[in-house]
Order: structure tokens, then sequence, then C-alpha cells
């Protein structure tokens, strides 16, 4: 039910059958997708029964190939074969750049579009393009072994990412065809899946040591309520290093000198198999076949001092955020392992020192992200109606706004409580200006030009003052996915300018919808014909709703006349659900909507007012 | 009819008398049953427009809670709605020997980075700013409920000052921690 319900915390909404939802991982090497099966979640294993994805999609002009089928393709089609694409969503040319060394594609950007495509021999891919096609594979994944339609998905993001990234992800889902009810955290994800909320009130720390980042986030949990109070991390820092430092050392011991492409990959290899066995093993063997036969054992202490610089930056990341969260380490009750980097013993028992405590390692640490979103998939999905659980979440880089000088000036502060509204004021500098420009940009940095531009607008047609007299208040909204929108007045004559910001690399919404169209018509589906549906469908739910609600308290907070005006509206929607256009049906519902707009914040406060005082509404003085 | 509105403060929304020393469990506590209403988390189905509603009501009850949460901010906040407004930011205070005192603390904080024992040091100059924060904390209940203005906005920014120097503080502890 849509409009008006107000479903209290442990009260349950109306009958409803179960809803599917899937929670879904998206990685950077492999994605997962998660669901729940009798109360537990589980990963969901394609034909061969295997849980992992790869997270690798190729592209030759026919369907899109995604997961194995496409990863074997890596080595002997690398132009058409695209791995890793997380690391492009939500960047630009220049980002792109610092990656060129690894990726081997050739990139071109549209003229009527900032997003960047990867050109391959089926046609010209943005990265939001090529994750919907690895979404649309889980989706489809899931709705086979579930054997029904999804009501909508979880998906996870790093902590770390920025608004661009949170942005370019969205995009995806929507391209996918996907109901996406929530971006997540993936250190809260983590922490749900070990089931933490139902367990007694404290701290909890969430280590992730992935392949190619770090992140560290410090949660509180309180009557079911998880609240991020810190993240922090290091992009840059993962498992692919403590390979780098091994190899290195390889190449010390073996004394190569002449080291080509295959030489060094060959080395990688043996270097992150090398990692794998000392997890479990004492010692190994290091092979290196050709060009330049060479082997020598390692002893697991050997492996550790190469690798101890590494995780003593992660623990130095740990202490950041402990202290960002004003907490002392020893309150820390619970550390959540994540990653794969999590396997490596000396990890374990750093971590384990620093905040005096056995981490927490009993779920696959590949999987526990997926499983998590699961669980909160299912809770937004309203399956379970008595569950309390509540993600409080952190924006986590700061969101400023370009002052003179360069200079960023705070707007919202990392850390903040979201979702989160703010304004600021500024003014004119020069007599007579009648326009300003809007540079809205992200990180902790003082300069803009080392914080990430998100956006640019202006703000134009203000009348001419001296300089110093316009008076422009620009508002920052952030809602609970982390993402931005902005905009502006010039508060002494009221002139307006307002975006969703839109990164500056990201797709716009016309690209978005032409591309859902194309896709729409490939499924050869009549548009117009599911879109009336939809709208039935919406305008029998909204006249649901509003009958529940009247009948619940409409006698008590609508006088007469509010009254009479809703059910006026409610029955012409009534009269045309069977017989009305879509567009009849859209402009009746929204009268509906907008006749009630009132109602709806009164029964919000009112439900405020009950929740602080226990008060039923009819004890409410009127 | 009773129901909250909009126009509410923030000490109205959270149930708490409008003087400056709450309390901070029942603040949280407060912030968290508000949350857990009006969370867009908890509107997943929701029209746009209610959505858009429930983004504004969370917005709304985060930064009473974060404004009240800080004790600068809270002051700042209380002279407001009593129709006090402070004129600016930037404006500092009058008090020489205050701003003397300051200047002696902040060198005090530089002095850390240098020579032996500069965490223990560190260690003596946070008790002494807590104990000025304190004291700063008590002037300006005394000035506020004497209806004192003047004298409580000084206190105020005051406050804001010692508050900077306890953030430059932490942040060299802890960078004296690491190395």
């Amino acid at each position: 039910m849509a409009l008006l319900q107000i479903s209290e915390p442990g009260e349950s909404n109306a009958p409803h059958q179960h809803r599917l939802a899937v929670g879904i991982d998206l990685g950077t090497t492999n994605s997962l997708v998660a669901t729940l099966r009798s109360g537990e979640a589980v990963c969901l294993p394609d034909e061969q029964g295997c849980s992992l994805l790869p997270s690798v999609v190729h592209f030759d002009g026919r369907q899109a190939l995604v997961g194995y089928e496409a990863q074997v393709l890596l080595s002997s089609d690398p132009l058409n074969t695209i791995a890793s694409v997380k690391r492009l969503m939500g960047r630009g040319r220049d980002d792109v750049k610092r990656l060129g060394e690894v990726m081997p594609h050739e990139f071109v950007s549209a003229e009527d579009s900032a997003a960047l495509r990867i050109r391959t021999a089926g046609g010209d891919y943005s990265a939001v393009e090529i994750s919907s096609e690895i979404l649309k594979e889980l989706a489809r994944r899931a709705e086979q072994s579930l054997g029904s339609d999804l009501a909508g998905v979880v998906i996870t993001v790093p902590a770390y990412f920025d608004d661009a990234q949170r942005q370019a992800t969205r995009d995806a889902a929507r391209l996918a065809g996907v109901n996406l009810f929530r971006l997540l955290n993936e250190p809260t994800a983590a922490a749900v899946a070990y089931g933490l909320d139902r367990d007694a009130d404290g701290l909890i720390a969430v280590y992730d040591f992935g392949g190619g980042t770090f992140d560290i986030s410090i949660l509180r949990l309180n009557k079911g309520v998880f609240e991020v109070l810190a993240t922090g991390g290091d992009s840059s820092l993962g498992g692919d290093d403590m390979d780098h430092a091994l190899g290195e050392w390889i190449i010390e011991q073996a004394g190569f000198t002449d080291i080509d492409a295959l030489l060094a990959r060959r080395i990688l290899s043996a270097a992150r198999s090398a990692k794998e066995q000392l997890s479990s093993a004492g010692s190994t063997t290091i092979r290196i076949e050709a060009p330049q036969p060479w082997q020598t054992e390692i002893k697991r202490e050997q492996f550790e001092a190469l690798i101890e610089p590494l995780v003593k930056k992660t623990l130095s990341a740990c202490r950041r955020a402990v202290r960002d969260a004003g907490v002392a380490k020893q309150e820390v009750a619970e550390v959540v392992m994540v990653g794969g980097s999590t396997r490596v013993p000396l990890v374990q028992t750093m971590v384990g020192d620093y905040f005096g405590r056995e981490p927490m390692n009993k779920l696959d640490p590949d999987q526990v992200v997926a499983l998590g979103a699961a669980i909160q998939a299912d809770i937004l999905a309203g399956n379970k109606p008595d569950n309390e659980m509540l993600l409080l979440d952190v924006l986590p880089l700061s969101l400023g706004i370009e002052t003179m000088g360069g200079l960023s000036e705070k707007i919202i502060d990392r850390n903040s409580a979201i979702p989160v509204a703010k304004a600021q004021e500024f003014t004119t500098f020069k007599d007579g200006q009648s326009a300003m420009s809007i540079h809205v940009v992200q990180g902790e940095r003082e300069l803009v030009s080392d914080c990430r531009s998100l956006a640019r607008f202006e703000l134009r047609g203000f009348p001419p003052m001296v300089a110093g007299a316009a008076r422009i208040r620009v508002t920052y909204q952030v809602d609970a996915d982390g993402l931005l929108s902005v905009s502006a007045q010039e508060t002494t004559s009221g002139v307006t300018a307002d975006i969703v910001v839109k990164p500056s690399y990201g797709l716009t919404d016309t690209e978005i919808e032409s591309m859902l169209r194309a896709s729409m018509e490939h499924a050869r589906e009549d548009i117009e014909l599911r879109m009336l549906k939809e709208q039935q469908v919406e305008a029998r739910r909204v006249i649901e709703a509003i009958d529940a609600a009247l009948a619940q308290d409409g006698s008590v907070l609508l006088d007469e006349n509010e009254l009479s005006q809703i059910q006026l509206k409610r029955d012409e929607l009534q009269a045309a659900v069977g017989s009305g256009s879509t567009e009849e049906l859209k402009n009746l519902i929204k009268a509906v909507e907008d006749v009630s707009e009132t109602y709806v914040a009164r029964r919000m406060n009112a439900s405020v007012q009950q929740a602080l005082t226990g008060k039923q509404i009819d004890e409410v003085d009127v | 009819m009773q129901s909250p509105e909009l126009n509410q403060n923030y000490f109205e929304l959270f149930g708490l008398n409008p003087v400056f020393d709450i309390d901070c469990v029942a603040l949280h506590a407060q912030q968290q049953r508000l949350q857990a209403v009006y969370h867009p988390d908890r509107h997943v189905d929701a029209d746009d427009q209610k959505r858009r509603l429930s983004v504004q009501m969370a917005s709304w009850v985060n930064q009473a809670y974060e404004t009240l949460r800080d004790p600068v901010k809270r002051s700042r906040y209380l002279l407001e709605i009593n129709g006090v407004s402070l004129p600016d930011d930037s404006a500092t205070t009058s008090d020489a020997a205050f701003l003397m005192e300051q200047i002696d603390l902040r060198e005090a904080v530089d002095a850390c980075r240098h020579g032996d024992n500069g965490l223990e040091r560190s260690q003596d100059i946070e008790a002494r700013l807590e104990q000025r924060a304190d004291q700063l904390a008590q002037d300006f209940v005394e000035h506020f409920s004497a209806q004192r203005h003047e004298a409580a906005i000084d206190s105020c920014r005051k406050m804001q000052f010692v508050q900077r120097i306890q953030q430059q503080l932490a942040e060299l502890q802890f960078e004296l921690e690491e190395t």
C-alpha cells in the first residue's frame, strides 16, 4: 500500500503475501546474489552450483556474455571483454587515465554525453550499462531459482563510494529493470549477516579487507537500530598489494632482471597462490616455470614479515575510525571480518590483538556482504513487519562548494548522519552581478582541485545589486542512499535553480530513458498496455490506502470540508479505474495526492506524537 | 490539536526542556525513536510525495540531533530560539585576557610536536581544556538564565574557541600515537 501508509515500528502492516527480495553484492572481481530461505540467508548458485559470478562481461554484437563464459575470453579477446568495471563506475576520463595501464580498452566519449564508453565489437558501452548486464544476470538467476518476479533488490556499495559512484550504481539498477529498494554500505551488510542486530547492544567494528580496497566502519547497535558512527579506510590498499610485496621478494630472490609482461604475470600468480597456501600451511614452494625456471621454499613467517607493513596501515585507519567515532577501542564488543584478504592468519591475529578480542569469521568472507544485503532486502520488502531493524548511515565524504580562490567550503561534514539537509548563504563579489556559478565538490581536502567535482550549475537572472548585497542560499539535501540534490535561491528576489546532482561523468536522465526504451522494445513488450496496467494497479493501491487511512483516523484529523474534498477526488479516481486512459489515471492519482497532502503530514506528525508519548491518536486533544 | 508541527523547535521535537544541561542518553534514545518513524527505509513502498516528506522529516530530526548533541551548537541554538541572534560567525570576543590564554594554549599544543613526552604534555593540556570548557558552559548557563544575553553570547564564542583547540589537540594526539 502506498499513499498514507504509516507503519509503526513493531506494528504489522496490512497482511500481504511474501514478496521476493534479494541482496546483491556487485563486486569488483565477483558478484553474488542472496535471498532468505526459511528464515536463513543463502547465496543463490548458478546451474553448476557456483555462487560467485565473475564480474566480467563480453560483447560481440550478439547477446552479452556475463560471468565464467566471459571470463574465459579475457585472454583471447581482451578488447571486447571487460573485467573490474566497478573501478570505472562514476569515473571520468582523467580517472581512467590513471587506470589506463591495467585496462586494455579503447575509451570513447560521445559528443552529447559526458559518460565514457568502452569500444567493443558489439558497440560502445558505458560502465553503467556493463554493470547493468551483471545485475540482469543475477536477477535472472534469482527469478529462475525462486520461480517468481522480484519485488525489489538491495545492492551493496563500498562505504567509501562517493556520490558519483552511488548514482552510477543506482542508474545501473534502473537500466537492468530491477526495483532498487536501497543502496547499502557493504560493512553494514556484513554486520547484519552475522545477526548482530539480535545480539546485545554495543559497538561493532567491521574490518573489510578485499582484493583492492580496505574499509573500516564503526557501528553502534541499540535496540535493533544500527548506526554507522564512522567509516574510513584506504581505497587503494588490498590483497593485491600483498601479492605485489611477495612478487618483489621473488624478483629479488631469483635475481630476475629482464621482466616482461608475461613473466610479471607469472610472478604475480605464483605469489597469489603462495599467499593462499600459506593461509593454511606453515610453508610452501614457489615455482616459476618459464620463461626463466626458478623455485624456492617460503615460510609463513617470511611472508608475514613482508606483509606486516600493509596490515599496520589498515590498523592505522582503524585507529582513526575509532577516534572519529568518538569511542575507545576497548568499547568495541565485536569485530566482523569481511573480504578474502582476512583469510590471511596474520590479518586475523593483528586485528584481534588491536581490538583485544577474537574477530568473527564463521561466515564465508566472500559471501557475508551479499547475505546481509538479502536480510535487509527481506525487511524492506515488508516480509518481517515485526522486525525493528533500522540502519542509520553516515555520509562517507564531506560535501562542499567552491568558493573564491579555488577553496572548498564544507557544507556537510563527513560522518554526518543521513538523510541530512543543510543550507548556507553566499553573496556576490562584483557590483551588478546577476548570476552565480555553483560548483559542487566532494572530499576532505582544502583545495577544490584535490576534491572530486560532482556538478556545476548556475543561478541566473536575479536583479543586479551592489557586491555583497545578494543573499544566495544554497541547500544540500542528501537522501538515505547518500545521494545529493542541490538547490540555490537568491532570497531577496526569490529566483531559484536546482538540480539533482548528476555527476559530471554520469549519464543524463534522457540517456537512461532512451536506453530503457530501447531495451523495452527489444523485449517486444506492449509498452502502452503495460503502462496502463501499472497505472490501474497504482490507482487501486491509492484508493485502498486512502480508504484504510480514512477509516482509521479521517474523522479525527480532518474537518468535514477537508474530508469531503478528499472523498470527492477518491471517488473520481474510483470511477475511472476501469475505463480511464493512462494519462487520465495519472492525473487523477495526482489529484488525490495533492488534495491529501496536508492529511499525510498530519498523520505522520500524529504517529510521531504517538511514538513519543505512547498515546493513541484518538486520545489526543483535538 | 496538540500534534507537533514543523515549526516546533528542536527541544520540543525531542521532548526536552529548553535548557543547556540536557540528558544526552535521552536525546539519543529519542533520536532513534523518531527515526524509527520517519526514516525513508520505513516508507520504501510509499509514493513519491510521501517518500519526499519522509526524507525531509528524517533530515530535520538528524539536524536537530546534531545541533543539540554539540554543546557549542546547543548554546547558540538556545540563544537563537530566545530571539538573540549571534551577529557573525567570525566575530570574536573582546576579552583580552581570554585571547592571550588561547594563544598560549595554541602554542602549547604546537610545542607538543617537538621534544620528548609530547603525548604526556598533550594530555595535561587536554585536562586543562576540559576544565575550561566546563567552566565556560557554567558561565553560559548563569548568564543565560539571568538573561544577560551579551555575556551569554560571549561565553558561547569562548566555548567555540576552546572546542577548536580541542579538535586540533585531538588531531595532534592521533599523529603522536601513530609515530
